[in-house]
């Protein structure tokens, strides 16, 4: 995956489907944190807090859900 | 096939095949000025077959064939095989070249660098290439952008500048010599059509690629109006704008964002071409 930073956007090239996407924050840093590392949700959230402001737990852990949903659905992530 | 042709335009070449002689006889007129390598192979081949096996001679009609096809599109008359050659040429280029990506954008070249024109059929980006193209700039090209992946510069495609309709008067009163115009062709399917034959420079320096410094959406029509496009709409809109994009994989996104995040994007509208040029002059005296 090729992640290109454009304007306020971030371009994606996702390899294997040949697909382009354009995203915005914070899928871009989403992807960066699980790179090849498969995360449980509460993981993932913890890592990111490290170093962004995600405000509440659960609420942050429901909007991960949401983005990761998203992403299964493009193809970009995958559920283990 | 009875009558064939080969001609070089840029980094292609095509060897035109036609049951009849007049498209072959037209396209060796206008295509006269273009080197021709020598034992240039071909890339592409075109062929305009009967429609039928009677419409060689009852009502004599083409169907464009070749080595990429639409096979749902429609036989043209015969007195527009001229513009069923260049459709074909244009369709081979569009599905099959791989060297470049293929934007459908006109190009000029002024001091080395490269202004790309980009919209859709009607948005004058032809017939502002080819103004400027008599106004001390190179015309590169009024249908495809060559863009190197490797290099990230912009190549000619300088085939017969196509013009349509109302862009007619307005190249002939704007460059005069009659004998650098093809045959006009009324009522095509794209409306009334006459070639123009590019500038001697743009043929002469036609393998001469150029870093792009300007990408523009003209669109006539609209009230004079210059606004800014943002890295992303650009990208989004030359990904729409190329053929071969998707085709082009990993090496044609890194060429499009290398484009996009070097060279400013300009929305133009306007209402003639002597303002549009105006406009552009001063677009690219402003640059950096």
């Amino acid at each position: 995956m090729l992640l290109r930073p454009l304007d306020d956007l971030v371009l994606l090239y996702h390899r294997s489907s040949g697909q382009t996407h354009m995203v915005a924050s914070p899928v871009p840093e989403i992807l960066a944190e699980l790179g090849d590392k498969a995360l449980h949700l509460e993981e993932l959230r913890s890592a990111l807090e490290q170093n962004y402001d995600l405000g509440e737990p659960e609420a942050a852990r429901a909007e991960l859900s949401q983005h990761l949903g998203d992403l299964c659905a493009l193809g970009l992530v995958r559920t283990t | 096939m009875k009558h064939s042709v080969t001609l070089t335009i840029g980094p292609a070449t095509f060897r035109i095949g036609s049951a009849w002689g007049q498209p072959v006889a037209q396209l060796r007129a206008l295509y006269a000025g273009y080197p021709a390598p020598p034992g240039a192979i071909a890339d592409f081949t075109v062929r305009l077959d009967p429609a039928g096996p009677l419409r060689r001679w009852w009502r004599p009609s083409a169907r464009i064939a070749g080595d990429y096809m639409l096979p749902d599109a429609a036989p043209m008359a015969l007195h527009h095989g001229l513009l069923a050659a260049e459709m074909g040429m244009n369709l081979q280029m569009a599905l099959g070249w791989r060297r470049h990506v293929l934007i459908h954008a006109s190009s000029v070249e002024k001091d080395g660098r490269a202004l790309v024109m980009t919209g859709e059929s009607g948005s004058g980006k032809s017939t502002l290439a080819a103004m400027l193209g008599e106004r001390g700039w190179r015309f590169m090209g009024d249908e495809f952008a060559l863009l190197d992946p490797t290099s990230g510069a912009i190549f000619p495609f300088p085939r017969l500048v196509s013009l349509k309709n109302v862009a007619i008067g307005v190249m002939q009163d704007f460059v005069g010599h009659a004998a650098r115009f093809g045959p006009l062709m009324q009522a095509t399917p794209k409306g009334d059509i006459r070639h123009l034959i590019p500038p001697a420079d743009a043929i002469a320096r036609m393998q001469e690629g150029a870093p792009p410094a300007l990408l523009l959406f003209p669109r006539f029509g609209h009230a004079r109006a210059i606004r800014p496009v943002g890295q992303g709409e650009a990208f989004m809109r030359l990904t729409q704008a190329s053929t071969n994009y998707v085709a082009c994989g990993e090496r044609g996104f890194t060429a499009l964002h290398r484009f996009v995040s070097n060279v400013p994007g300009i929305a133009l509208d306007f209402e003639s071409g002597a303002q549009a040029i105006d406009m552009i002059d001063d677009l690219w005296a402003d640059l950096p």
